[in-house]
């Protein structure tokens, strides 16, 4: 049996509206969901790379401006220890130089009091040397013995009156 | 029509008879003293749709985020071309009916080509086409409803004035009539053309002493890229089209909704 071309049958439109629901759910399940939530994490992986890279660029960023900070530091400090070293250095050349030129005075002093000790060593003996000389010059020359006590107190304003030796 | 399916011996013997008939009765159901009749072309949508469904299940297996293969692509595409349709014909806020139109669209395309295997289009049923065109009817009454209230869409009814009741209802009914109509006699048109086609060749053929009705090789083919091929998209792509465009217009235009 078939139908008129142009019949209006009940059956054929409950069938086919049931058929257009259930490829209406089928092409919603089997064709956008999926295809929909792929889209979906490929946008989400795009925005996720861009963050990344946005991120990435603000540690680089970050880091460089890190990094400059400790370079300026890091130069500020060594010159520093430059300033220091040198200072140092001056400080301990002045020192060593005072040291020595200390030094070098007191072995010139040393050498001058052991001069004058000298002279003055040598001084007093001449001194008794001649007393005693004129003692026995006068002796000889008196024939008798003068207090010698008397003879030396003669000699010293002798040798006094004709200046110092020096 | 028949062509590729078309049976040497079918072939040999022509087109020699021609009948306009609708789909055959497979069986008939009486429930609560109604006359259910299951036909071919519930037979024939049960076929498209495992084609469209099984087509859908091979496109999407195995979606991947990254390297996809051409089968996604091409899924993605129709996706996205299908989604970018609605927006553009309808607006964004109503992109939740892309499921709809892609399913009326693949149903109306595949329900239309499936006459190339030599058996009656989906489409060629009047009942299909207005079922299809009363859920189009259904998706307007309710977004009116859904926009206006029941009292507004009633009131809809006598816009602007009065008297223009009757031609307002007589508009109401005649938008999924005529949609029903259109694409039905697209199709059911075009395969009694190409019926007649085969029907007159075979006849000149044998009126010219040929054995084999040679004629009927070619000529019908290049016909058939219009009235098969060019007709059964065009109608789908019209069907949807309306579509769109009624149940959009029906709610309220883009900046009030957004206000």
């Amino acid at each position: 049996m078939k139908l008129g071309f142009l019949s209006i049958d009940i059956g054929t439109i409950l069938f086919s509206w049931i058929n257009l629901m259930i490829l209406f759910f089928a092409l919603k399940h089997f064709l956008f969901k999926p295809v929909q939530k792929i889209l979906s994490e490929r946008q989400a992986a795009v925005d996720q790379t861009l963050k990344d890279a946005e991120d990435a660029r603000a540690r680089a960023e970050a880091a460089e401006t890190e990094y400059t900070e400790k370079l300026t530091k890091a130069k500020e400090e060594s010159a520093e220890m430059l300033r220091n070293a040198a200072r140092k250095a001056q400080q301990r050349s002045e020192e060593i130089v005072a040291g020595a030129k200390a030094e070098a005075a007191g072995i010139l002093q040393q050498n001058r009091d052991e001069l004058e000790r000298e002279k003055r060593r040598a001084e007093s003996q001449l001194r008794s040397d001649v007393s005693g000389l004129a003692v026995m010059v006068a002796e000889k020359v008196v024939g008798r013995e003068i207090n010698q006590a008397d003879h030396a107190r003669l000699i010293d304003e002798f040798i006094d009156s004709v200046g110092d030796v020096q | 029509m028949a062509i590729l399916a078309m049976a040497l011996p079918e072939f040999l013997r022509g087109s020699e008879e021609l009948s306009v008939t609708g789909p055959k009765v497979i069986k008939t159901f009486h429930i609560f003293g109604l006359d259910i009749n299951f036909t071919e072309t519930v037979v024939l949508e049960w076929i498209v749709m495992a084609v469209i469904i099984g087509l859908c299940i091979f496109l999407t297996r195995g979606l991947k985020v990254k390297a996809v293969s051409k089968r996604q692509v091409i899924a993605e595409m129709a996706v996205e071309a299908i989604t970018n349709l609605v927006r553009d014909t309808m607006g964004k806020r109503w992109l939740a009916f892309t499921p709809y139109i892609a399913t009326v669209f693949l149903f109306s395309i595949f329900g239309s080509l499936i006459s190339l295997f030599g058996v009656r289009a989906v489409t060629s049923d009047f009942s299909v086409l207005l079922t299809w065109a009363l859920m189009t009817f259904i998706l307007i009454t309710a977004t009116k409803i859904k926009y206006g209230g029941v009292g507004g869409y009633l009131k809809g009814f006598a816009d602007p004035i009065p008297v223009m009741l009757p031609i307002n209802i007589l508009s109401e009914v005649a938008t999924p009539t005529a949609m029903a109509l259109r694409h039905f006699g697209n199709i059911a048109g075009g395969s009694i053309i190409m019926g007649l086609i085969y029907f007159g060749l075979t006849s000149l053929s044998h009126m010219l002493h040929m054995q084999i009705p040679f004629l009927t090789i070619g000529i019908p083919a290049v016909l058939s890229l219009y009235f098969d091929l060019f007709s059964d998209f065009m109608q789908a792509f019209i069907f949807i089209m309306l579509t769109m465009v009624f149940v959009s217009n029906a709610g309220p235009a883009e900046d009030e909704a957004a206000a």
